[in-house]
């Protein structure tokens, strides 16, 4: 596809899925792959069908390179040049005496939903807002917290080694390193998301009931989804102060907007807002395209097998252990 | 010698009423359905009896925990088990007095763990059934567990796992799954009652009316029991219009128990 025709496919998929703007700014998707005469499928209730297993395992950075400036999207010559250039496994695994193939952390084999994307946040800047004062103060505080105390007990390792929440689990769904399968079933009146990294369900209710009460925070927040047009359109709220978005420790006023089109047989585009005013000057979104995953989702039993949190605290207080009897 | 009659014209009517009545309450309710078709159960369930503290019946007492006081104290319960008793195997019986004796450290209930089916059923939370056109979810308040059933053809586990492979078929309106590849890190309650890797659980699941789902498991394990046995109670609809399963990421609540002598001393949490 030629420059021009891009922009085309992308103003034609814009008007076709309607009001995309998620904040002040016009939003472009990622343009969708040319599939001709498809249209959405339903479910039996009537709902745009998003029902499979998708991985949203991607390659692209969350905040652009600074020398891209505000460009948006590759061209497809461009994309295809980088495509062409051998990827690189993840570095520091190297030099360990991992499989990598084995255990799905090749990215050179990985499977990903391409996107001309120059970073997954949307938008001319590309790059998160600046910090507020209260945001800044937040993560320093967070850093101060853990700096020196890395190993004094389960409560300073983040939560997905915690076995607890990790970025797949969200809300926003974050891929990670390897395992960013998750699938998605739709029954009357809501969608579910099952993730199978730490394994989590996330039921998303479709009924127009307001939010529970305030004085309820979670992990997850509570989430509440309307359709519109072929959008599912998610907002979520409720979470609790111990939430982290990449390690950054976010309000617990933040207020999630999540958006699930499935742009093809193959693609769902997953763009989300982040409106946190105590944390970023101004809200900002982002795009991911989750492609279909092999095979089925299957059980993933991490605390019920977490030998490492017992070895990492365990290993720290003999290496305190021998310090103190060498001081002696 | 008092002579029966046959039962005359309004006798005959009355009788068949009741019959009727009380056959159709139990039997032939016949569930509304989904838009494709199938019976309908979607919704939150949730079991209100005391089959979690232990399937078969048992009179009230203290718990183990002496500061919980009545608050940890276990509740009577009648028993759900078809016949009565579980019928262990006696090695296998021996095994399960040990688990109760030491049932504070065994029960992987107490560590968070995925509870295995059918105990996933009966614990005292919610669990909310999502019916897909090929599959059926499963979602359970407790530790964000699931179980996604295929209602396909059937597939083989592809490696033992703690709430196992569920593959469902309709039998009427009755929801049957059939459950295997399990691992044998599960239990069935806080007694201690147990099984093996060779466990084979098939569920019924039959609406029994718009707010009463009657469920049955047979449990099959030739390692541990001496025969089949079945377990039977009612799932009641959690019919709070707000009602909505909550998030009990248990993970968090047992970090001091199971990490809390590894802690660094000086360390403040």
């Amino acid at each position: 596809m030629n420059q021009r025709l891009c922009i085309l496919a992308t103003v034609t998929v814009s008007l076709f899925l309607g009001s995309v703007a998620v904040s002040a700014q016009a939003l472009k998707p990622a343009p969708a792959a040319k599939t001709s005469n498809w249209v959405v499928g339903h479910t039996p209730d009537g709902q745009p069908d998003l029902q499979g297993t998708w991985t949203n395992a991607t390659l692209i950075p969350l905040e652009r390179k600074k020398e891209l400036g505000a460009k948006e999207f590759y061209t497809e010559e461009e994309k295809a040049a980088m495509d062409a250039k051998p990827k690189k496994p993840i570095g520091s695994a190297l030099v360990q005496h991992y499989d990598l193939a084995q255990f799905g952390l090749d990215r050179t084999q990985g499977k990903f939903a391409t996107s001309l994307r120059t970073s997954l946040i949307m938008g001319p800047e590309g790059r998160m807002p600046p910090f507020t004062a209260d945001g800044q103060k937040r993560i320093a505080a967070q850093t101060a917290r853990i700096k020196g105390h890395e190993f004094d007990g389960p409560e300073f390792r983040n939560p997905g080694e915690r076995c607890i929440v990790n970025n797949a689990t969200g809300p926003p769904m974050m891929p990670s390193g390897y395992n960013n399968d998750l699938e998605i079933v739709q029954g009357p009146g809501y969608v579910a998301i099952i993730q199978e990294m730490i394994h989590d369900t996330r039921i998303i209710r479709l009924d127009g009931s307001p939010h529970i009460s305030s004085d309820i925070r979670t992990w997850r927040g509570d989430s509440r989804g309307h359709w519109e047009g072929n959008t599912l359109v998610v907002d979520t709220t409720n979470f609790s102060d111990k939430v982290s978005f990449n390690r950054i420790p976010v309000s617990s006023n933040l207020h999630l907007i999540e958006r699930f089109t499935r742009t093809g047989p193959e693609t769902i585009s997953y763009q989300f807002t982040m409106d946190d005013p105590q944390t970023w000057e101004k809200p900002w979104s982002a795009e991911i395209v989750m492609g279909p995953a092999p095979g089925q989702i299957f059980e993933y039993a991490c605390h019920e097998a977490n030998h490492s949190m017992e070895n990492l605290l365990s290993s720290a207080r003999n290496l305190e252990k021998e310090a103190a009897e060498g001081k002696k | 010698m008092i002579q029966f009659g046959k039962p005359t014209g309004v006798c005959k009517f009355v009788l068949v009423a009741i019959l009727s009545l009380a056959v159709g309450r139990a039997q032939t309710y016949k569930a509304p359905r989904t838009p494709d078709g199938k019976p309908n159960l979607n919704g939150i369930w949730q079991a209100n009896n005391t089959a979690n503290w232990d399937l078969q019946g048992h009179a009230a007492q203290a718990g183990l925990i002496t500061v919980l006081g009545a608050i940890g104290a276990e509740p009577a319960g009648l028993g759900v088990v078809e016949g009565g008793a579980i019928p262990y195997l006696p090695a296998a019986a021996a095994k399960k007095k040990e688990n109760f004796a030491n049932r504070l450290t065994l029960d992987p209930e107490v560590k968070c763990y995925m509870p295995g089916v059918p105990r996933a059923t009966y614990m005292p939370f919610p669990f909310q059934i999502i019916q897909s056109q090929n599959k059926i979810l499963i979602a359970y308040e407790y530790a964000s567990t699931e179980r996604l059933i295929n209602m396909g053809k059937p597939i083989e586990p592809p490696d033992n796992s703690w709430m196992g492979m569920s593959n469902g078929r309709w039998e009427g309106d009755t929801l049957v799954v059939d459950v295997t590849g399990f691992n044998d890190q599960t239990w069935f309650d806080r007694a201690g009652d147990f099984h093996s890797e060779s466990l084979h659980v098939v569920e019924r699941y039959t609406p029994a009316s718009a707010e009463v789902l009657n469920y049955e498991a047979t449990i099959e394990d030739p390692m541990v029991f001496s025969r089949p046995w079945k377990i039977s109670m009612p799932l009641y609809r959690r019919i709070e219009k707000n009602m909505q399963l909550g998030e009990f990421k248990c993970v968090e609540f047992v970090e001091e128990l199971m990490y809390g002598h590894l802690r660094k001393k000086t360390s403040s949490k």
